[in-house]
């Protein structure tokens, strides 16, 4: 048994979990995927995953926040690296949707679609 | 107007006479309107707040109260009421005034239970009319706004995901992939990648058209602005072998007013650009200064450079120079962009430009004196 690092790719577009799942599995990882944002927080409680991948825009134009909040405040999702994916430019001047008052805390933000070696690169780095 | 049918009209009337009174609602309940009724102006003005009708029929004449005072105010207070003044005869000349002051028609007396409803009809299909108008005007404003989450959701997401999927696919094949089909998948990525940008540049302009930009204007210098633009475009220089020099005055310090984000766009759009119209070897310089009243901001490269007829036409959407040769191209937007930022701004793009010498693009930004606010020097 080696022992792979487990990512959790949380995001409603099945398209998107796979293609990002094969770019993460040729770098070694082993993936577990979600299709929304509660299927999401109770996987990672079921698979500890090293690190989280999750994106903004679900359900709502926030869920991912919500997601990231839920995973912050439990056990398995306090110490681990997280990821959010947006399409939308976060910094961009004109965000339509409402952010939360507090903001959680994320690593790192990415804007889709990744350049695979972008995204190895950087879980790489979160996981070291 | 079929489905008003059933919608029963609210009609008061304001009149000294008790006879007349009697006579309208009768005339009018018979045709279905619900009526109200006072001989008292300033309770006429209360039963109109109160009730809210769809049409008032106003006396000019009478002792406790002008008519053309209710007019007046209820036009003010309730700008979908039609009003209609009541008058007699010898009083053609107020009617004009009153409906200069906000009644929609008038009906002198006497008259009978045929012309009164005759008025009422007119008057209320110009209700109906009016309210049907601004419905659709409202619904025109929201179907625009969600054709902006229409395209963000419904055409970018896929896009993204097909991105996407060419990504895992060079991953997967790693080597493997014959260099025929490698030059396949190349040409497909870049066809995306011009029509990601399209998608996200005409976003852009569909956001400034809905105003949600101009809430992030701040006090701001425009150096690390430009700094930043530039570090985001030097590897491409770089890749093509082009300078990039910025001749950036230290010490200005002068501040405007605006958008942190969209400014870096301008500038980021501009050098973009003049890296691709400059042939490799060629320089970008960029240039700041600044008098009394502006700040200027010059970028300028050495190449093709732009035919003088035609200049005029480059800010437009979907304009695009063609070149000798095939190049990427762009969205067609990105000038357009440029340009609205400009003008939102309150400030100025010019161009000037020679064939096979190269293109400067001349911004223009007026000063902000107020020194009182916090400087905005990050997002």
């Amino acid at each position: 048994m080696d022992s792979k690092k487990k990512v959790l790719l949380i995001d409603d577009d099945k398209d998107f979990l796979l293609a990002t799942k094969l770019i993460l599995e040729k770098g070694g990882y082993e993936v577990f995927l979600a299709e929304d944002g509660k299927a999401g927080v109770d996987m990672a409680k079921s698979v500890y995953p090293d690190i989280a991948i999750i994106d903004m825009m679900m359900e709502t134009w926030s869920e991912g926040f919500n997601v990231v909040s839920r995973l912050r405040t439990s056990d398995t999702g306090k110490q681990i690296p997280l990821i959010m994916l947006s399409a939308v430019d976060l910094q961009g001047p004109y965000q339509s949707f409402e952010p939360p008052d507090e903001l959680p805390t994320v690593d790192l933000v990415l804007h889709k679609p990744i350049k695979a070696d972008e995204l190895l690169k950087f879980v790489g780095q979160l996981l070291r | 107007m079929e489905e008003k049918a059933e919608y029963s009209a609210r009609i008061l009337i304001v009149d000294d006479e008790e006879s007349i009174l009697d006579g309208c609602r009768q005339a009018l309940e018979k045709s279905g309107y619900q009526v109200i009724s006072t001989s008292n102006g300033p309770d006429g003005i209360r039963l109109a707040r109160a009730e809210k009708p769809d049409l008032a029929f106003i006396d000019l004449k009478m002792p406790s109260c002008s008519g053309m005072d209710i007019i007046e105010l209820l036009s003010k207070e309730m700008p979908g009421i039609v009003l209609i003044v009541i008058t007699g005869y010898a009083s053609i000349v107020s009617a004009v005034e009153a409906m200069k002051k906000g009644a929609y028609d008038y009906l002198p007396k006497p008259f009978t239970p045929d012309q009164i409803r005759a008025v009422t009809k007119r008057g209320l299909e110009h209700r109906f009319l009016k309210i049907e108008a601004d419905r659709l005007r409202e619904e025109k404003e929201r179907m625009e706004r969600s054709f902006i989450t229409f395209v963000s959701h419904e055409m970018r997401s896929p896009l993204v995901t097909i991105m996407q999927y060419f990504e895992s696919l060079k991953v997967i094949a790693d080597e493997g992939l014959a260099p025929n089909i490698k030059d396949i998948i190349d040409r497909c990525e870049k066809r995306l990648q011009s029509l990601h940008d399209l998608i996200e540049h005409w976003l852009d302009l569909a956001r400034i058209e809905d105003g949600s930009f101009s809430e992030n204007k701040a006090p701001l210098i425009l150096n690390p602005i430009i700094e930043r633009s530039i570090e985001e475009l030097n590897p491409l220089c770089q890749k093509r072998e082009i300078i990039l020099d910025a001749c950036l005055d230290d010490d200005c310090v002068a501040r405007i007013i605006g958008d942190y984000e969209s400014l870096i766009r301008v500038f980021t759009n501009i050098i973009g650009n003049a890296t691709k119209y400059t042939p490799p070897g060629g320089k970008i310089t960029v240039r700041i200064n600044h008098d009394d009243y502006y700040i200027y901001v010059h970028i300028s490269d050495t190449g093709t450079g732009i035919p003088q007829d035609k200049l005029p036409f480059i800010f437009e959407p979907f304009f695009r120079v063609k070149g000798k040769e095939e190049r990427q191209k762009g969205s067609g937007l990105g000038l357009t962009f440029v340009k609205k930022i400009m003008d939102a701004h309150n400030g100025k793009v010019d161009v000037s430009s020679q064939e096979g010498v190269g293109t400067t693009f001349s911004l223009r930004f007026p000063r902000l004196y107020e020194i009182r606010e916090p400087i905005r020097s990050s997002p």
